[in-house]
């Protein structure tokens, strides 16, 4: 029992030895926005979902590391707030992920349930939730090209 | 007072170098044409797109499916829905040289594409 846990303690702190990422690149624009909404933005959704991470204590720890910053890279890839400028280069792109975030945060998938139960900034009241959702779909619709 | 060879001369040279702008015109407008994907039974063709590197650039990109796709880029910042049967335009920064992947977001099986920049 006792070589076991001793076993386990030191794989433990093996494992803190692994490289893990958790860089937060330069900014390349942000979507503009009410000063309400982009505060909103800051709160809920950069921590995932930009470079403007806030790394929580655990993400620097071994194995919850490794999922904290699996999750933010795939977050990333899917939408990037600082990258923004990239997406309203081609109009459409900007209408296609605006829209859907409105459809996200509208049904309640986002932020998923997982997370809210442990960063209570990423939780949105009711009238938080409308606020973004119309923000985001009157964004939308004002962008979208008639191609 | 010009010599009269010197203006024959002259004329032939400005001749000589119409002649070969007006043949030269067409081969510029190639160039400047829009590169085009066509996704059909399963696969976009080409699977393999190129284009000149470091020049902002626009994609058509058809479905001839009867179902929507949705053409996307992590690499390219890109995410367009197409509907069944229609073209759309999509708008392309200027690349550095490289390969650039894109997909379809909505069919996962589908193999996936590559826009190369050179």
């Amino acid at each position: 029992m006792k070589a076991a846990l001793v076993s386990f303690v030191t794989l433990l702190a093996a494992v803190q030895l692994l490289p893990v990422s958790r860089s937060n690149p330069p900014e390349e624009g942000n979507p503009e926005a009410p000063a309400a909404i982009v505060r909103l933005l800051k709160r809920a959704c950069y921590d995932c979902h930009s470079n403007e991470t806030r790394w929580p204590w655990y993400s620097f720890i071994a194995p919850a590391s490794w999922l904290v910053s699996r999750h933010v890279a795939e977050a990333r890839r899917r939408l990037n707030f600082s990258e923004w400028g990239e997406y309203a280069s081609d109009p459409d792109t900007a209408s296609h992920k605006l829209g859907e975030i409105a459809d996200q945060v509208a049904s309640g998938k986002m932020a998923p349930w997982y997370y809210r139960a442990m960063h209570a900034d990423a939780r949105l009241n009711l009238a938080e939730r409308q606020m973004l959702t119309r923000w985001a779909r009157t964004s939308s619709a004002a962008m979208r090209s008639s191609d | 007072m010009l010599r009269k060879p010197t203006v024959v001369k002259a004329l032939a040279f400005a001749l000589g170098t119409g002649t070969i702008l007006a043949f030269a015109a067409p081969s510029f407008a190639d160039d400047g044409a829009m590169p085009q994907l066509r996704f059909e039974h399963g696969n976009f063709a080409p699977a393999q797109l190129s284009v000149q590197a470091n020049k902002p650039f626009k994609v058509k990109v058809t479905n001839g499916s009867d179902a929507a796709i949705e053409f996307e880029s992590f690499e390219l910042h890109r995410e367009r829905v197409v509907p069944p049967g229609e073209t759309i335009t999509v708008h392309m920064p200027s690349l550095a040289p490289g390969s650039y992947q894109f997909f379809d977001d909505f069919h996962h099986e589908v193999p996936k594409g590559l826009i190369v920049s050179q």
